[in-house]
This record gives C-alpha cells, sequence and structure tokens, in this order.
C-alpha cells in the first residue's frame, strides 16, 4: 500500500482553475432581493433619531425591531449584538438592512436614511478591560524576590486582516412557511445555525445552513458570519424571498474582525550563573468593541508565554482591553502569533544583554519530553526540536551565514524561531464544549459518504479526509463522497479551526473507517463516532492548569534576509522550515499549508500595516493593505518530520496554524542581524527600521 | 443617466467634446477604480464617458531624428515590448503595477489622471515629455511638467483631447530609476527616483533628476540641476551634501496610509546620494 502522505490531485483544483466552482456570490434565486448595511458614521454615542425616505413598494428596513429572539449573536461571550438598538460603540456598527429587489435602488435608501446621533468621547486608549487573566506555574512571581538580575522590555504587534480572497457573504431564503436556509462564505456551519437559532427564536429543524465553496476563510470567518447570519435571518422572516448579503472588499476590510493588536511585556529572573528562574509576562490585546471571543484569543496567547521553551516558574497574566474600534476575533494562530513575537525576541534580548550566544542560550531551555507546559501539563509525546534544528541549520547553511552576516559591513541577517503549537480547542473544549460528532455512511453500491460539518476553504480537508477513509478502507478515492456540509445532513463535527480538523475531525472518522472496514459485508449503514478525551487529558479552564492540549505540533522557521542601506526595505532572500505535524497526509497540502502560512506569518511580521486613526481604519483595501506576492517570498525549502500522535488519522496533528506562527520571530531575528538594531514591533516596516537606524537601541 | 460613447474616429471625439463636457476612459484601470460600483451594478461614472482604447488615431509608436512620438492610447506593454521605446522609460514601465495593469493601462492615462505618485510621470518629466492635445481648434502642446498643474489636475480645456506624447532622443551615459514600492510588485509607490547624467571628457554635459511621490507631483529642478554642467565627476561626488540640501526644499512628501513623511524624504535624499556617490 502507498504512504498516505504521497500527493494526489486536490479534489477542488479542476472546479476552481476552470471558475466552475460556485461562491455564495454566484448563486442566483428566482425573486432574489439584495439587502445593503446602513453603518454608523460615529465611534462612540447613541442614536438619537432615524429619518427614513419614502419607501417604494416591496423596499423593507430590517432592523433591531424585527429580531424575534435574543436580540445578540452568539459566540463565546455573548455581547454583540445583531441590530445595535441605540448604543453605537464603534465607527461602521451595522443598524439595520434595506431591503429590496433593485440593488442601486436599495443603494439609495440606504444612503437617503438619515440618522442623528448623540455623539460621546470614544475611548482608543487601552483602559477598560473586561477581561483578566491570571495564573502561576511553580513558585509564580515570587522567584523573583531570589533573583540576582531582573531583565524587563516590552513588544508590541499590529493589526492583521485575514485578506482572505472572497469576502464574506451569504445567501438565505426560506424554504416551506418557517423554516430559514442560509448558505455562505463560512467555517463553522454549526456556529452560524445555533447563532440563528438563539436570534429566531426557532426550532433546530428550523434553521438550515448550507456551505458552498468557500474562497479562504484564516480564521475571519468563524465567529463574524454569525452576525450576518443572524441579521440575515430575521430580514428573510420579514421579507419572506431570497436575499444575498453580499460584502464590498472595503466593507468587508472595514467591519469585519482582525488580529488582535498586542502589548506584551516579559520580565526574566536570572541567578548569578546567568539562568532564567522564572518568567513574569503580561500581556494586553485590543478587543474592539465587542468581548466576542477575545478572551479565548488572549488565554491561547498567554498559554503559549513560553514560546518553544520551558521555564520552571511562571507569572502570567492579561487583560482584554475594550475600546471604540472594530472588533478583533479569531485569525490563524489565534493568540500566539503576538506571543511568539514576544518571547523569542525576549529571549534573544536575554541573551544579547548577558552577552552569550543566543542559541545555545535559547537551545539550553527548549522544552523537552515530559517537562512541564506552562500551565503544568505534561509533553507526554516526544519532542524531535534537537533533530529538527540541526536538519534546518544544515540546509540553510545557518552557523556559517550567521557569522557571516554579523560582520558589520553585512546588510544580510538569518534568524532561527522555533515553536509549537496546540492541536485543537484548549483544554477540555473538545470534550465539554464541542463534543464533535462524525458518520460515516456506506451505500448499497459501496459508496462511503463522510458527514462532518468540517469546511474547505482551501486548506484541502476535501481531499484529504477522502484520503484517510479510501486508504483504511481500500477502496478508490472515487468511491469516496465528501459533499459541502448541510446542517440538514451533516452532524456538528465542530468548527473548522484551531488545528483540529485532520487531527480531531479525521482521528473520529479514521475510527469509523476501521469499524467500517469491520463490517464491510453489511450492504448499508451508518457508522458514529462522538469525540472522547484522551483520559489521560485533564485541564481546569479556572485555574489554567493541566494540559492544555491533547497534542503539539512543532516547527521551526529559518529566514535569511537582505535590507536596503539605502531604502531600509528587507527582501526576504531565502526560508527554510522542519514542521513536526505527526503525520502528513497529502506532502502537496502539507506545502501548501507550510509556504502560504509561513508568507502570511513573515508578512504579519514585516510587510502587512494596518492601523486606525481613532477608529478609522486607515488600510481599507487590497491597494493599501499590502500582502506579499510571489516577488517577495524569496525560495521557499520545507521539511516534514514524521512523529504520530496515537490518536490522529495514521498520527496526524495540526498543520493549519503552526506554519503561520514562527514566521514573525524568524524574519524580525534576521532583520535585527541584517541592522544591527533592537526591535520591539512588528511589522517591522522600512518607516520603522528607519526610526531604529536613527534612534534606536544597536543590538550588538 | 451618464452618457456612455463608444466613438469610430477621432474627429467623432472632437465634434462631441466640441459640445459637451466629458471624461475619457483609456484602459480603464484608475477611472473603473475611482467610479467602483457595488458588486453586480454597472460602474458608477459621474461625467459623460468617450471610450478611447479603439481609436486608431491614438496609436502608435514611431521616431525621427530626434524625437519618439507615442500615440496617447498605447498600453504600458506595448510601450514596454516596443524597440523604439527608450531604455529609461523601459525600465520604469517594468516596475509598475502587475502585468495585468500594464496590458491594459495606458500612458495618456497615466498623465490625465495626474496621480503625485504616477510612475511613468518620472521618467517623462525627465526627458522633458511634451503632451499633445487636440480640439476643434487644432493642435496644442504643452510641456507635461506645466499641464499637470496640481495632484490630479491637468490643463486640458473640455474640448481637448490628448492625443500624443513627445519625447526627445537622449541617451545617458547612466541611469537609474529605483521605485520604492511597499513589496516588490504590483504596489502603489511610497516614493520613486530617477537620476540620469551624462559626461565628456569627464564633465558632466546632462544631469537631470525627478523624483515621483514626494511633492504633489513629480519634482524636477533643472535650475538645480544647470548648476553642475561642466563640473567635473569628482567635483560633481564632493558636492552632493549641497546637492542634497538644495532638493530637500522641494521634497515635501505627506503621512498617509502607505508610509510617511520622514521615511519618504529620507530615502528619497538617499537615492539621489547613492546615485551621486556610484558614479
Amino acid at each position: 500500500m502507498k504512504d498516505i502522505r504521497e500527493s494526489i490531485l486536490k479534489t477542488d483544483g479542476d472546479e476552481k482553475i476552470s471558475g466552475q466552482a460556485k461562491y455564495v456570490a454566484d448563486i442566483r434565486m428566482a425573486n432574489m432581493q439584495h439587502a445593503i448595511t446602513k453603518r454608523s458614521t460615529i465611534a462612540c454615542g447613541e442614536i438619537k433619531n432615524i429619518s427614513y425616505p419614502e419607501l417604494p413598494e416591496g423596499y423593507f428596513i430590517v432592523d433591531h425591531r424585527d429580531v424575534p429572539g435574543l436580540n445578540v449573536v452568539k459566540i463565546i461571550f455573548d455581547d454583540m449584538p445583531v441590530f445595535t438598538e441605540k448604543a453605537i460603540t464603534y465607527l461602521h456598527e451595522p443598524i439595520l438592512l434595506v431591503v429590496g429587489p433593485n440593488k442601486e435602488k436599495v443603494k439609495e435608501i440606504v444612503n437617503n436614511i438619515q440618522i442623528e446621533y448623540i455623539e460621546k468621547e470614544a475611548t482608543f486608549e487601552w483602559k477598560n478591560s473586561a477581561v483578566q487573566y491570571h495564573f502561576d506555574k511553580g513558585l509564580g512571581k515570587s522567584i523573583f524576590e531570589n533573583a540576582d538580575k531582573i531583565i524587563e522590555y516590552d513588544y508590541e504587534t499590529g493589526y492583521q486582516e485575514q485578506a482572505y480572497i472572497e469576502p464574506q457573504g451569504f445567501i438565505g431564503y426560506l424554504e416551506g412557511k418557517d423554516k430559514v436556509t442560509l448558505i455562505g462564505s463560512i467555517q463553522c456551519p454549526y456556529y452560524v445555525k445555533n447563532a440563528v437559532i438563539q436570534v429566531l427564536n426557532a426550532t433546530e429543524e428550523n434553521v438550515r445552513v448550507i456551505q458552498p465553496s468557500v474562497g479562504g476563510a484564516f480564521g475571519g470567518k468563524e465567529e463574524f458570519p454569525s452576525l450576518m447570519a443572524c441579521q440575515l435571518a430575521c430580514a428573510v422572516k420579514k421579507v419572506k424571498k431570497p436575499i444575498q448579503l453580499i460584502y464590498e472588499r472595503e466593507e468587508d476590510m472595514l467591519v469585519t474582525t482582525k488580529r488582535h493588536p498586542a502589548r506584551i511585556r516579559f520580565s526574566a529572573a536570572l541567578n548569578k550563573e546567568r539562568e532564567i528562574l522564572g518568567f513574569k509576562i503580561y500581556c494586553a490585546i485590543d478587543a474592539g468593541a465587542n468581548i466576542g471571543l477575545s478572551g479565548v484569543v488572549l488565554s491561547r496567547a498567554l498559554i503559549a508565554g513560553t514560546g518553544a521553551y520551558t521555564i520552571d516558574n511562571l507569572d502570567c497574566s492579561g487583560d482584554v482591553f475594550i475600546t471604540n474600534t472594530v472588533p478583533n476575533g479569531a485569525f490563524r494562530g489565534f493568540g500566539a502569533p503576538q506571543m511568539y513575537f514576544a518571547v523569542e525576541m525576549f529571549m534573544e534580548h536575554i541573551a544579547l544583554d548577558l552577552g552569550i550566544d543566543s542559541l545555545a542560550f535559547r537551545r539550553k531551555y527548549l522544552a523537552k519530553q515530559n517537562d512541564l507546559t506552562s500551565t503544568s501539563g505534561t509533553f507526554r509525546d516526544p519532542i524531535i526540536m534537537n533533530e529538527m534544528i540541526e536538519k534546518g541549520m544544515e540546509i540553510s547553511d545557518y552557523k556559517k551565514k550567521r557569522i557571516e552576516y554579523s560582520k558589520e559591513k553585512s546588510t544580510k541577517g538569518i534568524g532561527m524561531s522555533f515553536f509549537f503549537h496546540g492541536c485543537g480547542f484548549t483544554g477540555s473544549g473538545e470534550a465539554t464544549h464541542i463534543k464533535a460528532k462524525v458518520r460515516l455512511k456506506k451505500d448499497k453500491d459501496n459508496t462511503v459518504y463522510i458527514l462532518v460539518a468540517a469546511v474547505d476553504m482551501g486548506q484541502g480537508i476535501r481531499t484529504t479526509l477522502r484520503k484517510v477513509v479510501a486508504q483504511i478502507l481500500e477502496i478508490p478515492i472515487d468511491n469516496v463522497i465528501f459533499d459541502f456540509p448541510d446542517t440538514d445532513k451533516v452532524p456538528d463535527s465542530g468548527p473548522t479551526v484551531a488545528s483540529r480538523t485532520m487531527m480531531i475531525v479525521g482521528g473520529l472518522i479514521g475510527r469509523a473507517a476501521k469499524e467500517m472496514k469491520k463490517r464491510w459485508t453489511e450492504t448499508e449503514f451508518i457508522v458514529e463516532k462522538i469525540y472522547e478525551q484522551p483520559e489521560y487529558i485533564k485541564y481546569n479552564d479556572e485555574t489554567f492548569r493541566g494540559d492544555a492540549y491533547p497534542a503539539y505540533s512543532w516547527g521551526v522557521n529559518i529566514v535569511e534576509v537582505d535590507v536596503n542601506p539605502v531604502t531600509y526595505q528587507p527582501k526576504i532572500l531565502n526560508t527554510w522550515s522542519v514542521y513536526d505535524i505527526g503525520k502528513s497526509i497529502d506532502d502537496r497540502i502539507v506545502l501548501g499549508q507550510a509556504d502560504g502560512g509561513l508568507t502570511q506569518g513573515i508578512a504579519y511580521g514585516y510587510l502587512e500595516v494596518m492601523n486606525h486613526v481613532k477608529g478609522v481604519i486607515k488600510q481599507k483595501n487590497m491597494t493599501d493593505y499590502i500582502i506579499p506576492t510571489a516577488m517577495d517570498t524569496g525560495n521557499m525549502e520545507t521539511v516534514i518530520y514524521e512523529n504520530p500522535y496515537a490518536f490522529g488519522p495514521y498520527g496526524a496533528k495540526g498543520v493549519g496554524e503552526l506554519t503561520l506562527v514562527g514566521g514573525a520571530p524568524a524574519v524580525v531575528y534576521a532583520i535585527e542581524q541584517a541592522i544591527n538594531k533592537r526591535i520591539h514591533k512588528i511589522p517591522a516596516t522600512p518607516e520603522y527600521i528607519l526610526e531604529m537606524m536613527n534612534d534606536g537601541k544597536n543590538r550588538l | 443617466m451618464v452618457k456612455q460613447i463608444l466613438p469610430k474616429n477621432l474627429s467623432e471625439v472632437l465634434e462631441l467634446i466640441s459640445k459637451e463636457k466629458y471624461r475619457f476612459c483609456a484602459g480603464g484601470t484608475d477611472m473603473l477604480i475611482q467610479n467602483h460600483n457595488l458588486k453586480t451594478l454597472p460602474i458608477d461614472f459621474k461625467d459623460n464617458i468617450i471610450y478611447t482604447f479603439n481609436l486608431e488615431e491614438l496609436k502608435g509608436i514611431t521616431e525621427d531624428e530626434d524625437f519618439i512620438t507615442i500615440g496617447a492610447s498605447e498600453s504600458l506593454e506595448s510601450i514596454l515590448e516596443n524597440k523604439i521605446t527608450p531604455q529609461i522609460l523601459k525600465d520604469t514601465i517594468l516596475q509598475m503595477a502587475s502585468p495585468a495593469i500594464r496590458h491594459s493601462g495606458t500612458i495618456g492615462g497615466n498623465i490625465g489622471n495626474a496621480s503625485p505618485a504616477g510612475d511613468l510621470l518620472v521618467p517623462l518629466y525627465l526627458l522633458n515629455a511634451i503632451v499633445q492635445l487636440q480640439s476643434l481648434k487644432g493642435i496644442r502642446s504643452v510641456l507635461l511638467s506645466d499641464f499637470i498643474t496640481h495632484v490630479r489636475r491637468i490643463d486640458l480645456r473640455d474640448d481637448e483631447i490628448i492625443t500624443k506624447i513627445i519625447i526627445s532622443k537622449i541617451n545617458f551615459d547612466k541611469h537609474q530609476f529605483v521605485k520604492v514600492g511597499p513589496r516588490l510588485s504590483d504596489a502603489i509607490s511610497k516614493l520613486s527616483f530617477l537620476g540620469a547624467v551624462s559626461f565628456h571628457e569627464d564633465k558632466v554635459i546632462d544631469l537631470r533628476f525627478s523624483f515621483g511621490a514626494v511633492n504633489i507631483t513629480v519634482v524636477r529642478r533643472p535650475e538645480i540641476e544647470a548648476q553642475y554642467i561642466y563640473k567635473t565627476k569628482e567635483e560633481l561626488k564632493n558636492s552632493v551634501d549641497e546637492l542634497l540640501e538644495k532638493y530637500s526644499e522641494y521634497i515635501r512628501p505627506i503621512d498617509d496610509q502607505r508610509s510617511n513623511k520622514e521615511y519618504r524624504k529620507t530615502v528619497a535624499l538617499n537615492l539621489l546620494r547613492n546615485f551621486i556617490e556610484e558614479l
């Protein structure tokens, strides 16, 4: 039998290249109406009065009065209204929808609705804390009493925009009298369904969510689509016709969730032997106007606080701050990219301050099997980072380049980051919160159907899940069908997030396939599997104590740059990556994640700039929000290590986020070496590099 | 409703614009963006539009002994691929936008749009380009640097259309175009720099600099350039600080979503210094 990692053609390749794939905006329905959102023009205040133009027949206003159930979008922390009743908490907050048959007319009505506000002073400083977390490991901060030396630095990260190819959108319609069906560009069909049930006060049977082709998501379609879906569901109930609600690119960039900006302070207690006794870590993130899932982002950031290192004593704390800005949310990496940048730079800066070799210093603290994690859980599985680092150094000629580039005249730099990513939901989330359920159905003609709610947004799950099933059942892959999820047909296998799909959902599907194989002679049957947490995994969400994740993927990124001394522009020359992802289910698909993830991660570190001025996002289109092209990425080489995890299919662990989280520190290490300055903030743009050249602290 | 006209020839255009106000849409790479509408709705033009892409009279790249004449509707791509085109223009076009935009965008459009960040304007200013305008009343030729009067403002009467761009045939001993964009391709310039110089027996006989995106339009100062004619290369190199100081006054960039004043100014002057020092 072939090794499952051998690549096959991607299921969605032909339909996407030929243009036949149908995205939500391609769907046309008879009698389809158009909806456009009327939004606030202030960042903070109250609506005093709304005056409407005369509505022609067939045109509707849909607002908070049309919400039959709770006027709140079910996310994790439910504080986002479907339509605001009065209070305005950020610029472009949705107030109402205008719906009608002619889009030009709908646009005109939206423009002619006059809203008077009572404006209040908006808060953009980080002072209103809505969530506070704190946890210790070992002796916590008391270890600082024994310190011979304390080193402390601040780090700062900016917004990042998901920049998926396809903006957000839905089409909704009534089936029969009461049933609302929504087709949308989403990651989590059941998040949308459950949110709509609550808003419509509907029964489970009366809400259906279907996924069409999705043109990228990166976390941006995790929780935000629930807001649009809730609004549209209310409109469908009122108008009783099919309605399309598709965002324009600018609208999408101005109003949808982004990566949380973060400010992180690290303190290290060191002994006389210049060894780390413990860390104090403080992380603040800007949630924007709603909490939403920001608390979870903060917790994942804090859990990643020690990076790939074992630090025995920790005092970790953080705040989620509410500001009058666009709400931030899920984004590939989910708190980890901010923290990895900070912890990796901090380790380097400690070594520089102590005047010792930073690579040796960092390797000394690398986590090993059976070490305690930041939350005092245990790294149970083998950690092969040393082997991976050696491999990375060998293929990149790291040692030689590192020495050569440290010469004064050199404009080049090379940097290496170490990192891991916890796979699946944090703590007992998978077992208590998600409770994934999957089904595998065998037909009379031996066709096998994968029934899960996992979404293929381009990452390849439509290919890889089928591969797992076909390989286990030893049947041709064409006999395995994985249709787009439809909540009327598939069980809730959980959201397509948190690098969980192959490991958790695929693991369940793999176990279902094994059972199916045993019963293969039966003509027609369904196998159902429900997630069970491995018994040894125990975690307390309140105290942040125990095993935060069932498994960890590991990685090494090496980036080589040349910083132009005249224009201060960093040019990426080469990148090398080494990943332990348990087992590759398809090498080409893994490489797709590796190349794309690292590109997005590096760009987060030096290229992608987004900021707001008094709540106004300044980079609101793809002309001004710069993401890298192939010209900007340099040569990329990736090595995949196998280190199977017992509960993943064929040993697979998470891939999606791992490939992003190490990019920023690797590129910034390289830039620091190239310019011989310390960097404490990303993105490290040419403008920031110039500032550092003028006033920054020398690296050496 | 605005009118949208697809004319058969230039005389039809001249007739139309003599009677009523129109705007021109050549490649559309700026016009369609500036007038974009919601998805599925037609382009939201605010003025009457004449499409000029199929007018034969605005096509063609020709040369005589002294001049090269480029039709206003020639695309960046066809200018790039034409062997008559001077290298200095090719170097610029190669760094502009994306292949798709270069395929559609035109030289006349880049001039008519008069963006401070219009890359093609940088070599055209340096080459003393002349813009030829036509109306029923006749032909008018204007220096490009006079034609562009301000940010996105041009000296074009309502009854006129840009028909040709004329540049003198000059070869330089050395020229260097540097586009400083936020990424390596398909991006609007933060700033750009073009330097060109020729020597005769070690003396400067021609020296020109133009800077893009650091003022309301391209910065070109012939009176500063003239001060260094007949200097030796060594003298020119020795006066680099003074040269930078002179240009400093005219490099007045802005802060915006793409970059900031300080970066733009520092890098513009760095590029000038680098060009001189590497002679």
